[in-house]
């Protein structure tokens, strides 16, 4: 059985402009126990997703099952399967991240027991033992955002949506936090993230999906959308080249205050030679899945202006 | 989950929202304190003493309806501000214990102003062990009722800054202008009904009855003194609340 088949999945809303499609056909399939991650830019329709996902908001058109269970029909068996961070979501200002994560477990059913050494477990690998006993209130956006993250992590439920769960954390309370998600993966919990950071996304997801637009334009392995790419090698450039000069090369995107260029391997020599002539520093180095998104999204908005302009 | 593990969440919500909130913060039990405080202190330098009693009582009152305006603030803020209702309600609990243990952290808020208050009611006129009965069943069901509407108040803010502004208009004219801190035989005799227009008239009047004070018969219409009536409108409309608070909470967004 999935963990989660979205079928023709549409959600128009109405905004002050008239109507807004957010999402728009979408199909999709998250095999159960796997780690997904849910790329896109502001607007994209990741969260809109997620919230159809989680029973908290209804869709246009379309179907969502989770575990088998349809999510608009069935919303309280759904509920009792799943735990969520939402995005920009705050904890309790009183509370510890102990008490959060402690209550927010018997609140969910499990015993004294359980919720202790589950919150042993979590908040040891969050990094939050040394604050365990500070209120929210006192602890830094980050700290505050660990301990939202913990709640839900400690709960093992069987599916876990997390909306941008590392937003606003350094990276190595990112990298501790991806860590106990993998975690829970492990222990068998089916995870749904969204993100903006691309190193997250490759760094945690057996299967990413990539949205635009409320279209989901890839799903697949991270390595799968690398490949897409036509080009396989990156250079940047600190200055010295015109995007015109370049473009005739690759992709090029302004970046760091230069361009940096995707092109293919035959290429390399002769834009080296030529950045040595005009002493300009280049660095080489493999397509990254940042350069895969912004090459699949950038083709997609390219696509829907040209359209938009015939 | 079982009735008996919801019964427990109800609690652990209570406990954590109500009860360690208010032991971290104390300031919030001398803000719930002061206003009707004030307003007692007001009665007693400009009104005949007479009045007192019914300034106590009101005080009680104010009190109890309080946490209707806490559970409209607070229900909207976790929702709106810390999305923690998302993450509560995406749970095996019912949303129906999240509300219960909402309320009922709200009623533990303001459990030691009320406290106070029958204290200084007992000071000021003579009460027995029924009266203080009778005041705690009124003051349960004003607590069922304001939080009723509360929380069906709280399901329409869409904006943060929606909140104080009308929790002010809602609760200023449920708690101060209706006959709660004054006698009703204040108001002249054939306008008497009007103020069972406000809910919370149907409170005042029964914590009147219960605390012993006169209450004058509403000439209009008799029925409205009569405390079965009164109890009967208070569970009606606190029913009739409640249930429109379920039908319009927007536990999952149209």
């Amino acid at each position: 059985m999935d963990g989660l088949v979205a079928r023709s999945l549409s959600k128009t809303y109405r905004g002050t402009s008239g109507l807004v499609r957010a999402l728009d056909n979408v199909d999709m399939t998250i095999a159960k126990g796997r780690l997904f991650a849910f790329l896109g830019r502001n607007g994209a329709g990741k969260t809109t997703f997620l919230k159809i996902a989680s029973a908290l908001l209804l869709p246009t058109a379309g179907t969502v099952h989770l575990f088998g269970i349809d999510v608009v029909e069935h919303a309280r068996e759904v509920r009792e399967q799943i735990a969520i961070v939402p995005q920009e979501g705050k904890p309790f200002y009183h509370l510890t991240p102990r008490e959060h994560v402690e209550e927010y477990l018997r609140v969910r059913g499990a015993t004294r027991e359980t919720a202790k050494s589950r919150a042993d477990e979590v908040l040891e690998g969050m990094g939050l033992l040394s604050y365990q006993h500070i209120p929210a209130m006192v602890l830094s956006g980050g700290l505050q955002q660990r301990t939202l993250v913990a709640m839900v992590l400690a709960t093992e439920a069987r599916f876990l949506f997390l909306d941008e769960p590392t937003l606003g954390m350094d990276p190595f309370a990112r990298r501790q936090v991806w860590d106990v998600i993998r975690h829970a993966a492990r222990k068998g919990s089916t995870v749904l993230l969204t993100t903006h950071y691309l190193d997250e996304a490759e760094q945690l997801s057996e299967e990413l999906a990539v949205i635009e637009g409320g279209h989901v334009l890839y799903q697949g392995t991270p390595e799968a959308l690398k490949s897409k790419v036509r080009q396989e090698i990156r250079l940047h450039f600190d200055g010295g080249f015109t995007r015109e000069e370049l473009s005739s090369y690759g992709e090029v995107f302004a970046e760091r205050g230069g361009f940096t260029l995707l092109t293919t391997r035959d290429r390399v020599e002769e834009l080296t030679r030529r950045a040595l002539e005009r002493k300009v520093a280049i660095t080489v180095g493999p397509v990254t899945l940042e350069e895969a998104f912004l090459t699949l999204v950038g083709r997609a908005i390219e696509e829907e202006d040209a359209e938009a302009l015939a | 989950m079982t009735w008996r593990t919801q019964a427990n969440a109800i609690f652990r919500i209570c406990y954590f929202y109500g009860f360690l909130a208010l032991r971290r913060q104390p300031v919030f039990f001398v803000a719930i304190f002061l206003t009707p405080l004030s307003f007692l202190f007001f009665l007693y330098v400009v009104a005949p003493h007479s009045v007192l009693p019914y300034g106590v009582v009101g005080g009680v009152m104010f009190t109890a309806l309080f946490t209707g305006n806490g559970m409209m603030t607070d229900c909207a803020y976790l929702r709106l501000e810390r999305q923690l209702q998302q993450i509560f309600i995406t749970s095996p609990l019912r949303p129906m214990s999240w509300i219960l243990g909402m309320a009922l952290g709200e009623l533990a808020w303001t459990i030691p102003a009320i406290a106070l208050f029958i204290v200084v009611l007992a000071l000021v006129v003579p009460i027995g062990v029924l009266s203080v009965l009778g005041l705690v069943g009124v003051i349960l069901l004003t607590w069922l009722l304001s939080t009723s509407l509360g929380f069906l108040l709280s399901t329409f803010f869409r904006q943060l800054r929606e909140i104080w502004p009308i929790g002010m208009v809602v609760f200023t004219s449920l708690s101060v202008l209706p006959p709660i801190f004054y006698p009703i035989a204040a108001i002249p005799a054939s306008y008497r009904w009007v103020a069972f227009l406000s809910p919370s008239t149907f409170a005042s009047q029964l914590a009147d009855h219960a605390g012993g004070l006169t209450v004058p018969t509403i000439s209009v219409a008799p029925a409205l003194s009569s405390i079965p009536v009164e109890v009967a409108g208070m569970v009606l409309l606190t029913v009739l609340f409640a249930l429109m608070a379920m039908r319009l909470a927007r536990w999952r967004e149209p």
